[in-house]
């Protein structure tokens, strides 16, 4: 685990909390800040797999589970007190079995369950009873009691959060940080306490203008992680900025509307995937993305997207052919770019970045 | 509508058996008996025609199906039930894919859709179904288009993409079953939610069937599929007999009923047959291979497009597989299903699926079915195309090997893909594994 969020997990630790290590991506995350539950979040670690187990995942099975197969086995995540599994795809659910059950992991383990498919009474009843399994969960880990109004602070906390992180994200252009520097504050929340998270995304807000400040080719980028981070920095010297966000990572867990006001925080809490943009780890309908992914590009005023999957992710994969065929439609250059987690961006990659930008730029000043 | 049904009626219950006969009696005449010639192995199954005649005439009342009863296209692990006592005629693109295979189709219909933008690192079934319906081509003439999508996430979520291609492209309903899986026990929940589904599947499918659902046909057609099943597994025992009295191999083949016909008569008659021929090998000591000497496991699905080469070099070495996690997967949920209660048992049923269930019940099947079949080596098939069945095999060969005594291998392929096969390589590991055992 990097240094920093060693550091993170240490102090937390001072102030008494338990320390959960969270793979991707979905999860209820407010459910943990009010159970005074730390969360880091494991989404690799980029670079090759490392340790002695990191043979124990074939290699083509995604970098994403294999990284973090490696890195837990080899005791990576040794200073957190559990484990938890989203249902995110096949590929984690059998690291959900095999490093609890085969070795790998020691500790306890959480499991959630989120719905696929799109918004039914079953969904919602699932979402609903998966929070009261993981809070009986979570109380067993603590040995605490979930309380309401420690949920409900918790609730509006989030709210908050991904109120700040939204307004960051879709009015970037007027934001006086450069597409690393914001990455990596937003990234920042995946490890940090969420007031402190908050804390820094505050600070940032007064850095938005109301003004654009961004210059440079306007792109869009859907795919799951931004990794390796310097793919921010290429498309930066390169002359360009990424103008909206569909990384399941980060754009995709700002909810599109707040909760409907009410009194129950379970209740708000209930509704919130159901208010998040469309995900194909969530199994949401094709049609109803393209729709969502054309409207943020042409809000965002974006010239190009980058389709940026990693190798073996299936529900990545699978939307490949029908987003590119949907901006063929729109006649919206698209560049796809599939990768390992590696720590830096591959030098065939960033020549095609490189040239992905030279001719959109060219096309802008063409037009 | 009306001429439709009356097309589809008369290919399915008159024109198509007449086919069929024809064919047998041309054969029967011309002296061709069908089947795998001897060498290593045993005389061929005779139901093996039979099988042949069973899908052919399935796939043949399909070209005429849809326009006259209500289309499904339905995963492997769906519970179908409920569509068959709507008269649905459903289609598996899970086993069109494995015929793809066979014919060494896959390369050519994943080319045309991997112009569109898709991975060749997808499920190969996912490929040749997409691929299939892109280019119209098929080995088996023609599938009916779907009026409706049934998806079951129990086998792996990989079908949940594909369907979402497949419903974009048909623009036609999509059913999901989401299935969650099981570590351990099932929690009361995830029964109520496969169950509300259920229930949901029901009102969608009777609604584009244009009918209610009968009582008694959903009865029934639950006491066949639990039938079939139970006999289904009747036959997988026979291979606990020394020699075996057929192959692994050909079980892969003679799985194609309980999967595409699960809930028909149909598909009950021809396992009777089938159980009854090989319950008479074992009893006049005839073997599906004619030296047996070293008996194996199978894990994983099988190598289609290679299935012939492989059984020929295993059996030349007087090696059989005389079991399989895939075949037996259809012998041990079935047996979940009741009649008395066909909703809530087939959420438990469905729930309970092989594949979607953790290692330690995976590595406990496995030593539970080495030690029944006297099984002494295992195979583990790393399948690169299906990752929810090839994560944690190489734990799974260790603890075979450590915890059962069991050696085994584990050899990396593709279900479907021949380009992803190592000719050379594989025969290396092959030959490694089985000089361990002289």
């Amino acid at each position: 685990m990097k240094r920093m969020r060693r550091d993170v997990i240490a102090e937390q630790k001072r102030l008494g909390r338990k320390t959960v290590v969270a793979l991707p991506v979905h999860y209820p995350a407010e459910l943990f800040t009010a159970m005074d539950v730390h969360v880091v979040e494991l989404w690799g670690p980029p670079g090759p797999p490392r340790g002695p187990d990191a043979g124990r995942i074939q290699p083509y099975v995604c970098a994403v589970v294999r990284n973090a197969m490696a890195f837990l086995a080899d005791g990576g995540a040794r200073e957190a007190d559990a484990l938890l599994f989203p249902h995110t795809c096949d590929s984690i659910q059998g690291m959900a079995t095999l490093a609890p059950d085969f070795g790998g992991w020691g500790k306890p383990v959480l499991r959630y369950f989120h719905p696929k498919g799109e918004d039914r009474p079953a969904a919602r009843a699932l979402v609903r009873a998966e929070l009261a399994s993981l809070s009986a969960a979570l109380e067993l880990l603590t040995g605490r009691t979930l309380e309401s109004n420690r949920l409900a602070q918790a609730v509006a906390l989030h709210a908050e959060i991904h109120r700040v992180r939204g307004a960051l994200l879709s009015r970037r252009t007027c934001l006086d940080l450069t597409d690393p520097e914001l990455y990596r504050l937003l990234r920042r929340g995946e490890y940090l306490w969420p007031e402190d998270h908050l804390s820094e995304l505050m600070e940032a807000a007064k850095r938005l203008g109301g003004e654009p400040v961004r210059n440079g080719v306007p792109l869009m980028v859907t795919g799951y992680v931004p990794e390796p981070m310097t793919l921010l920095d290429l498309l930066a010297s390169a002359g360009a900025f990424l103008a909206a966000d569909d990384y399941a990572a980060v754009g995709r867990r700002v909810p599109l509307r707040a909760p409907d006001d009410g009194d129950d925080p379970l209740a708000i809490l209930a509704e919130r995937p159901f208010a998040l943009p469309p995900c194909p780890t969530r199994g949401s309908g094709r049609e109803r993305r393209m729709d969502h992914l054309e409207s943020l590009y042409r809000r965002a005023g974006a010239a190009g997207i980058v389709i940026h999957v990693p190798k073996f992710c299936e529900p990545e994969a699978f939307d490949v052919p029908a987003i590119r065929t949907r901006f063929a439609k729109i006649g919206a250059p698209h560049l796809f770019l599939e990768g390992e987690l590696e720590s830096r961006l591959s030098g065939q990659a960033a020549t095609r970045l490189e040239a992905f930008v030279e001719t959109v730029r060219a096309g802008r000043a063409s037009s | 509508m009306i001429l439709r049904r009356l097309r589809y009626e008369a290919v399915s219950r008159a024109i198509g058996p007449l086919l069929m006969a024809a064919d047998r009696m041309r054969k029967s005449l011309s002296g061709s008996r069908g089947g795998r010639s001897a060498g290593p192995f045993g005389p061929p199954l005779e139901s093996t025609r039979k099988l042949r005649e069973l899908l052919s005439l399935h796939y043949l009342a399909g070209r005429f199906a849809d326009g006259a009863v209500p289309v499904a296209w339905v995963t492997s692990g769906f519970p179908v039930e409920a569509l068959r006592a709507l008269g649905y005629h459903t289609v598996y693109p899970e086993n069109h894919g494995a015929i793809c295979s066979v014919r060494r189709l896959v390369p050519e219909l994943s080319d045309a859709i991997e112009g569109e933008g898709y991975s060749r690192d997808l499920c190969g079934y996912a490929r040749a179904d997409l691929g299939s319906v892109a280019t119209g081509k098929s080995p088996v003439g023609r599938l009916p288009k779907p009026d409706l999508l049934c998806c079951c996430t129990n086998i792996c979520q990989t079908v949940l993409y594909w369907y979402r291609a497949l419903a974009d492209r048909f623009r036609v309903p999509l059913v999901l079953v989401d299935v969650p899986f099981v570590y351990g026990e099932v929690p009361p929940h995830h029964f109520a939610y496969v169950e509300s589904q259920l229930a949901d599947l029901a009102a969608v499918a009777a609604k584009i069937a244009g009918r209610d659902t009968d009582r008694g046909t959903l009865l029934e057609t639950v006491r066949l599929a639990r039938e079939g099943s139970r006999l289904w597994d009747e036959c997988l025992k026979t291979g606990r007999a020394r020699p075996s009295p057929w192959t692994g191999f050909d079980a892969f083949f003679h799985l194609a009923p309980i999967v595409a016909l699960r809930g028909t008569a149909e598909c009950n008659a021809y396992y009777r047959t089938l159980r009854d021929e090989l319950s008479d090998r074992v009893a006049r000591g005839v073997g599906g291979i004619a030296n047996e000497r070293v008996r194996l496991l199978w894990d994983n699905l099988p190598v289609w497009f290679h299935l012939r080469e492989l059984s020929t070099l295993l059996a030349g070495k007087g090696f059989n597989i005389v079991c399989a996690t895939y075949t037996n997967a259809w012998a041990e949920a079935g047996a979940l299903i009741d009649p008395a209660d066909p909703e809530g048992s087939a959420a438990r049923a469905y729930l309970h699926v092989f594949l979607n269930r953790d290692l330690p019940h995976r590595l406990a099947l496995m030593k539970r079915l080495c030690s029944e079949y006297g099984a002494t080596g295992a195979i583990l098939h790393s399948d690169r195309s299906c990752k929810p069945y090839s994560i944690g095999q190489v734990d799974l060969s260790r603890r075979l090997s450590d915890a059962a005594g069991v050696r085994s291998l584990l050899l990396e392929a593709d279900h479907a893909d021949p380009r992803s096969w190592s000719e050379a390589q594989a025969r290396a590991r092959l030959d490694a594994f089985t000089e361990m055992f002289e």
